[in-house]
């Protein structure tokens, strides 16, 4: 097989607790976002378009839907004879055989996959972010550098730094120290979770690695540190542009109103840089006589009746006459009964509200559905889940499937 | 998969200046389908893996529509889906003047292909229909030829001279078959989708061909009535034909009716189509829309009321469109007014206009025109 410049591996074994019955049967980055993807579609998609044609996706969590959805990866143009995507669970051999233990682990034990394309360099994306990225200016900077790794930074707000990994970098943006999530942070420059090595040296420090029985064989809390500590050349590729890590209900939600609004915050699609995904075509939507929307976006399939404001409406869903529907994320094939009324409520794939319900408006601190997961009021209703008739689900709750 | 085998005449009906850019089996219909998905999505809803897609003249976004066949699942190593450009290097056909000439044309891909019967459609039938059954209740008659039809005792005798028209007798054989006669005698519409063994398909052609014919239903069909079983299959859901301005506007609007979104869209037999990786829709702060068909990639801050739109359409703040049929990547700039249009595909309307058709008479623009 020919050899590649730059490999990808997107890490997407995570199981992203923090997104509640979400991920429940699915992985993180199969989780629906943006009224026609998942996750998992912005590094796939920024790969084609960066020019990298060889992507490994390392799965360990729940990956059934993930893998049906990957295919053969012909949505990302991605079914090459020489290249494309590949699905790499952990797997049996003849004396090993375990779990993805970390990050870096996950890499190690696909060494053998890479070999195979022998690459120069190797792009390691995780499977949890919105964002739109050219990898190949930053393939040009680790080049330029001569860097052993290049790591991805975008500033972010002082007071929020002490959530991130953040870089410590010189004047020449060398990285001269790296924190993870640090008390007192030293500069506001947060680690994407988007890396460049030298594949040589990569094989390297994980070879090494996992030799050592102490290390939780991770790149930020292992690899990177071993690295700078040895005195390897590691610069900084600044990111300027939308990127937001969508691990909790409130990111997500937040994330998916960021599409909304004109001018949007965030804009998935478009004609210079397009978002794929898996999609059979469905019929268009159908808006009714009564219907009212306002400022939301909608996909292919839905029968729209009732009044939709500030929601982003997935494929096939149905919503009834004189429901009322505000500020909503309504994942696919979801059934909204007649005069329902949602505010501030995330619903995953295929659940079904009947007439008359009620969700995220009313206040009880004692309902069985409170969750600390839903904050600031949200709603969660897990997929598949079903409300009955005139059911009230008070703010803040966390329904799932019984 | 079963037996049989397709083949789909792409359409030659003339409707400029919609047609004057593409065969009207790739006219854009239903806010996102072409003509030919409905057929097409019915011949792979019945297991058939083989199917032949015969064009005339204009093909190049048909093929453009199609590909590889990959939506309807027939990009298939084995057979699948083939384009068939006309041939008229052949010693009968000089000029195609009838569809036997392009069958004539094809001939060697019938010959070669191993199934033992034929779904033979033209590509602009409007109607979804399961073709097993059509199949099975052919070998179960044991006839040579079987027609599908519809009883259109409600239509006006106008509306009635479009269509192939059935004489039939109790038991649903057809004893006489008349083409768009001006005055109709009967209310059984053929809906140009014949069913037989493809043995028999050849031999018609064959003969045809050698005699100089050109019109299959006329020349092969009526002409040797006498000698052939043909059987009627009623189909008693809907069906048209795109024939006409007045026809592919007015299947357009029908669309805006649930119950036939239902039988022809969200039925057991979906229509596939080519997957155009749009972005959803989204509707501004002041949109307005009632009664509307939309597809995705759209962005919309006017008003649309009884309008069919496809993808990637903008509509500006302020603007009125009412009871059009808005084509992929059209934009129709702020404070303008629409009423029965019909735009083709990149047609852009500045600020500030009016394009006011009439029901009768739906205003048609050409594809990438500027107003």
């Amino acid at each position: 097989m020919n050899s590649k410049k730059c490999v990808a591996m997107i890490l997407a074994g995570g199981q992203g607790s923090r997104l509640g019955a979400l991920t429940k049967n699915v992985a993180k980055p199969a989780v629906a976002f943006g009224g026609k993807y998942r996750i998992i579609d912005f590094p796939l998609s920024n790969c084609v378009h960066s020019g990298i044609d060889t992507v490994g996706v390392l799965t360990q969590y729940q990956p059934l839907d993930l893998n049906t959805y990957i295919g053969n990866g012909n949505p990302w143009d991605l079914n090459r004879n020489n290249g494309g995507v590949y699905v790499l669970p952990p797997y049996q051999s003849a004396k090993t055989g375990e779990w993805y233990k970390g990050t870096a682990n996950a890499i190690y034990q696909n060494l053998g996959f890479l070999d195979r394309f022998n690459p120069e360099t190797v792009l390691i994306l995780s499977g949890d972010h919105i964002y739109k990225m050219h990898y190949g200016k930053m393939l040009q900077i680790h080049e330029q550098s001569k860097a052993a790794a290049t790591i991805a930074v975008m500033p972010v707000e002082w007071e929020e730094a002490s959530r991130f990994g953040i870089m410590n970098v010189d004047a020449d943006g060398n990285i001269v120290e790296f924190e993870e999530k640090p008390k007192n942070p030293k500069s506001n420059l947060a680690s994407m979770g988007i890396y460049i090595f030298d594949y040589k040296t990569l094989k390297k420090y994980l070879t090494d690695d996992e030799r050592d029985p102490e290390s939780a064989n991770d790149f930020g809390k292992n690899i990177i540190p071993t690295m700078l500590d040895a005195g390897e050349k590691m610069v900084t590729y600044r990111f300027e542009g939308y990127w937001k890590d969508v691990g909790t209900i409130q990111s997500l939600w937040e994330a998916n109103m960021d599409l909304l609004d004109s001018p949007p915050v965030f804009e998935v699609s478009n004609k210079q840089w397009n978002i794929y995904s898996r999609n059979t075509a469905l019929a268009p939507q159908y808006v009714g006589e009564n219907a009212h929307i306002k400022n939301s976006t909608i996909s292919q399939g839905c029968m729209i009746y009732g009044d939709v404001t500030h929601s982003v409406i997935f494929s096939n869903v149905e919503i009834g006459e004189g429901a009322d529907v505000k500020d909503c994320v309504i994942m696919p094939d979801v059934k909204i009964g007649k005069n329902v009324k949602l505010k501030n409520t995330v619903i995953g794939v295929g659940a079904v509200l009947e007439d008359g319900v009620s969700v995220g408006i009313s206040e009880d601190p004692q309902s069985k559905y409170i969750s600390g997961m839903c904050t600031n009021g949200l709603v969660l209703i897990e997929g598949g889940a079903v409300i009955k008739e005139n059911a009230d689900i008070p703010k803040g709750s966390m329904v799932e499937v019984e | 998969m079963i037996d049989t085998m397709g083949i789909i005449i792409a359409s030659n009906v003339n409707i400029p200046p919609l047609t004057d850019v593409r065969s009207a089996s790739a006219l854009p219909i239903a806010g996102g389908y072409r003509i030919i998905d409905f057929v097409l999505s019915d011949m792979a809803n019945a297991g058939i893996q083989n199917v032949g897609v015969a064009t005339e003249a204009n093909y190049s976004s048909l093929m453009d529509h199609i590909k590889s066949g990959s939506p309807w699942d027939l990009h298939r190593k084995d057979r699948g889906l083939t384009i068939l450009p006309p041939n008229i290097a052949n010693k009968n056909v000089y000029e195609i003047h009838g569809d036997l000439d392009i069958l004539t044309g094809i001939r060697e891909f019938i010959r070669r292909a191993p199934e033992t019967y034929v779904v033979l459609s033209l590509g602009n039938c409007i109607y979804n229909i399961d073709f097993k059954e059509v199949i099975k209740e052919h070998i179960d008659k044991q006839a040579d030829i079987t027609v599908i039809y519809k009883d259109m005792k409600d239509v006006d005798q106008r509306e009635l001279s479009r269509f192939t028209l059935l004489e039939l007798d109790e038991e649903k054989w057809v004893t006489d078959i008349e083409v768009c006669p001006y005055y109709p005698k009967w209310t059984y519409a053929g809906a140009d989708v014949f069913v037989m063994e493809k043995a028999l398909l050849e031999s018609i052609v064959d003969e045809c061909a050698s005699k100089g014919y050109h019109d299959f239903i006329k020349d092969a069909i009526a002409k040797k009535m006498s000698g052939l079983r043909v059987y009627g299959f009623e189909h008693t859901g809907y069906l048209d034909k795109i024939d006409s301005m007045i026809a592919y506007f007015g299947n357009n609007m029908m669309f805006l009716n649930a119950d036939m979104q239902k039988e022809m869209l969200h039925s057991k037999l979906p229509v596939y189509t080519k997957n155009k990786d749009l972005p959803p829709t989204k509707y501004g702060e002041n949109a307005k829309i009632q009664n509307s068909y939309i597809a995705d990639g759209c962005k919309i801050y006017g008003t649309v009321i009884n309008s069919v739109l496809s993808g990637d359409v903008t509509i500006g703040e302020g603007t009125v469109v009412k009871n059009s049929v808005l084509m992929q990547g059209v934009t129709v700039e702020n404070g303008t007014q629409l009423e029965y249009v019909v735009l083709d595909k990149g047609v852009k309307v500045s600020e500030n206009k009016t394009l006011i058709g009439q029901e009768s008479y739906p205003l048609p623009v050409a594809k990438g025109t500027v107003i």
